[in-house]
């Protein structure tokens, strides 16, 4: 196998085109993820952002970003990388396309957009910082959201189950679909180095914890992402040609209800809830092991 | 060279943008407007025209492409119709709110529902608060020359807003009339390349487009506001310049007056009905009444002193909207009024393409004077 391109963090390049001074919420995953992606990406990066939390970066007349930023609106991040993939041709201009945009602007509202331009395979990174809510407007009911969570219009709990939204975009043939998330930040790093290689779309699920909406410490942003992949809730993967293959795979899973009962979202889930999530969670991974954690979704 | 052909409202649009030497084309289809987009795709296929051929997933895809490329500094066209129009509505502000100096053909028809593919005005009239430059064309040599001044009007460091050309559907779009068609060579150097100093998406030049403002909000507003009474001017100047080039001025770019010098009774109308009104006009003249018309070509800016030095001196005023308000009235009629600060008879006519014709206008030539909306079914 080829070598990574970062094995231990101080691999991780100095350079920062995201700095400090911007108003995201202390313990922001989301934050984090961009500015790790653009530490890799580099400094010839358009970044396109779709409403969500990160559109509060640039509060006028400041802005964190040292690379170009457009903010468009919510559901439109797709159709805008489709343009400037074009525009920036006829100018001559060399450059990643990084659209970066939260969960709710990219399974809901702007999943038309973002299919229009994975069917056109158009070369650019689209990254779904995903918490699992629409976490601007304060935690309401995404197609993200997993079943059980509470949200700020569903109290009593989501019934339904999260969209798979990486097997969606698979399904466009596209060359690359990935999940990460910043609490393992050499995986999500050498996952964003291989979107940026490869010819043509690349996807990006980006579990991003979020302190507010999620109800945990700030100071625990970081291990709930964890905790998130430890328990098997969170799988990192990636999806080349209708393979999928496990990224990581935790040595000795951890039981579900030491990442639940960290958060504010499941605290009405009783012990028989939390048995059952154990369960699917075991049924899924001992399935996943018989499968040598590779699998052909497609033919 | 110019030459002269027989073609469609909907191939002088697409002439427009190509002798304007756009180089992005988002598009979505929807009738009457499909045509436009065909035409191009064939041209660009056919190695005749250079540009990129974006077929989107939806209307609100092209005005959000046609946004993104035009922030990189591209020269971008498309064109729509009715829903479609209504779809982009919320990207409409935001291509205005960025200053980008987009170009979009409307062939109007009317709203839904029920379905209608004849034309009227709701569909274009709902986008006249969105800060974008409006004309109303009422022949398709009209819509040509539009579509290039438009680029000029658009484009000028003065004005830096969208604009919307409007063309009536069928009438226009699917009739074919003789056009002449300038020459490229003329064309280019009339219409210099785009080369914007507010918008550039380059890593070369990092900027943040389309962010957070609090208490700034209302004096982006109010540049926006500026930047529309600017392109009065702006518009009549390159009126000027293409009717030195061309013969054609489109009046002052703003208004079409017709027969008004001794006029006693005046019909406001816009758009190609302004054909038939015209052809009413000569007729009623020849028998000594003293009649005449003024065609409104642009709807954004609203070119109110222009209407009130046309019609302070006339006694009985009409105005013809092929749209409504339900709640208020004809559109253009309260806002004819509101400039002249007196009343003026309100026609609601030829809504999803209900023919008028010349026995009706010589008709409502006689119902003048009273301060009343009537509809002419």
């Amino acid at each position: 196998m080829k070598d990574p391109y970062l094995k231990k963090l101080t691999d991780i390049p100095m350079e920062d085109y995201l700095v400090g001074g911007h108003v995201a919420c202390q313990g922001c995953s989301a934050s984090l993820g961009l500015r790790l992606t653009l530490k890799v990406l580099g400094k010839d990066t358009i970044v396109i952002n779709g409403s969500g939390c990160m559109t509060l970066l640039p509060v006028y007349p400041t802005t964190p970003l040292r690379v170009p930023w457009i903010h468009l609106a919510i559901e439109n991040s797709g159709a805008a990388g489709t343009a400037l993939y074009y525009a920036l041709r006829r100018k001559n201009i060399d450059a990643n396309i990084l659209a970066y945009a939260g969960d709710g602007a990219t399974y809901d509202i702007g999943l038309q957009s973002l299919s229009g331009a994975a069917e056109k395979n158009i070369d650019m990174i689209y990254i779904c910082y995903n918490n699992q809510s629409f976490g601007n407007t304060g935690h309401q009911r995404a197609s993200s959201t997993p079943r059980a969570s509470s949200t700020s219009t569903t109290p009593l709990g989501k019934v339904e189950v999260a969209k798979d939204m990486p097997a969606i975009m698979a399904a466009h043939r596209i060359p690359y679909v990935a999940t990460a998330c910043p609490s393992y930040p050499i995986d999500f790093l050498n996952k964003v180095k291989k979107a940026a290689e490869v010819k043509g779309m690349a996807f990006i699920d980006l579990l991003v914890p979020c302190p507010v909406g999620w109800g945990f410490d700030p100071a625990e942003g970081i291990n709930i992402g964890r905790l998130a992949v430890r328990t098997g809730l969170w799988k990192l993967y990636e999806i080349t040609d209708g393979k999928v293959s496990i990224s990581y795979i935790p040595k000795k899973r951890k039981r579900v209800s030491e990442y639940l009962s960290a958060q504010g979202r499941f605290s009405h889930l009783s012990e028989g809830d939390i048995r059952r999530i154990q369960a699917e969670v075991d049924q899924e991974w001992d399935e996943l092991e018989e499968r040598g954690y590779g699998y052909e979704i497609m033919v | 060279m110019n030459t002269r052909r027989m073609i469609t409202g909907n191939g002088a649009a697409a002439w427009g943008a190509r002798l304007a030497r756009v180089e992005i084309i988002p598009n979505f289809p929807i009738t009457p407007q499909t045509a436009i987009i065909e035409e191009i795709s064939l041209w660009i296929a056919s190695g005749k025209m250079d540009a990129d051929f974006l077929p989107m997933e939806s209307e609100h895809s092209v005005q959000s492409a046609l946004a993104a490329a035009s922030s990189v500094g591209t020269r971008v066209f498309s064109a729509t119709s009715s829903q479609g129009l209504m779809l982009m509505t919320e990207m409409m502000f935001v291509t205005s709110g960025l200053r980008l100096p987009v170009i979009m053909v409307n062939v109007s028809r009317g709203l839904s529902a029920p379905i209608t593919l004849w034309s009227d005005h709701n569909d274009v009239l709902v986008q006249r608060d969105s800060g974008w430059l409006q004309i109303f064309c009422s022949n398709n040599q009209e819509v040509l020359d539009s579509v290039v001044m438009g680029y000029k009007i658009a484009e000028n460091s003065n004005v830096l807003l969208p604009m919307l050309i409007n063309l009536d559907g069928f009438t226009l779009s699917a009739t074919r009339e003789p056009v002449e068609i300038p020459g490229q060579d003329e064309i280019d150097d009339f219409l210099p390349a785009y080369n914007p100093k507010h918008t550039i998406l380059d890593p070369k030049e990092p900027m943040s487009m389309g962010g957070v403002v609090f208490n700034e909000y209302m004096y982006f507003r109010s540049q926006q506001r500026m930047a529309m009474c600017n392109s009065k001017d702006i518009i009549t100047a390159v009126c000027a310049e293409w009717e030195k080039m061309t013969g054609r001025g489109w009046g002052r770019g703003l208004v079409e007056p017709y027969c008004l010098e001794d006029s006693e009774r005046v019909l406001v109308i816009c758009g190609s009905e302004s054909a038939i009104l015209k052809y009413t006009v000569d007729k009623l003249r020849a028998k000594g009444e003293k009649v005449g018309m003024l065609r409104l070509r642009t709807m954004r800016p609203f070119p109110c002193e222009e209407i009130v030095d046309a019609l302070s001196d006339v006694e009985k005023i009409g105005v013809i909207d092929q749209d409504i308000s339900p709640g208020s009235g004809g559109i253009i009629a309260t806002e004819v009024k509101a400039c002249l600060g007196r009343g003026v008879t309100s026609f609601i006519a030829g809504l999803g393409g209900r023919r008028i014709g010349a026995e009706k206008y010589e008709k409502i030539f006689g119902r003048l004077g009273r301060d009343v909306e009537e509809w002419i079914f």
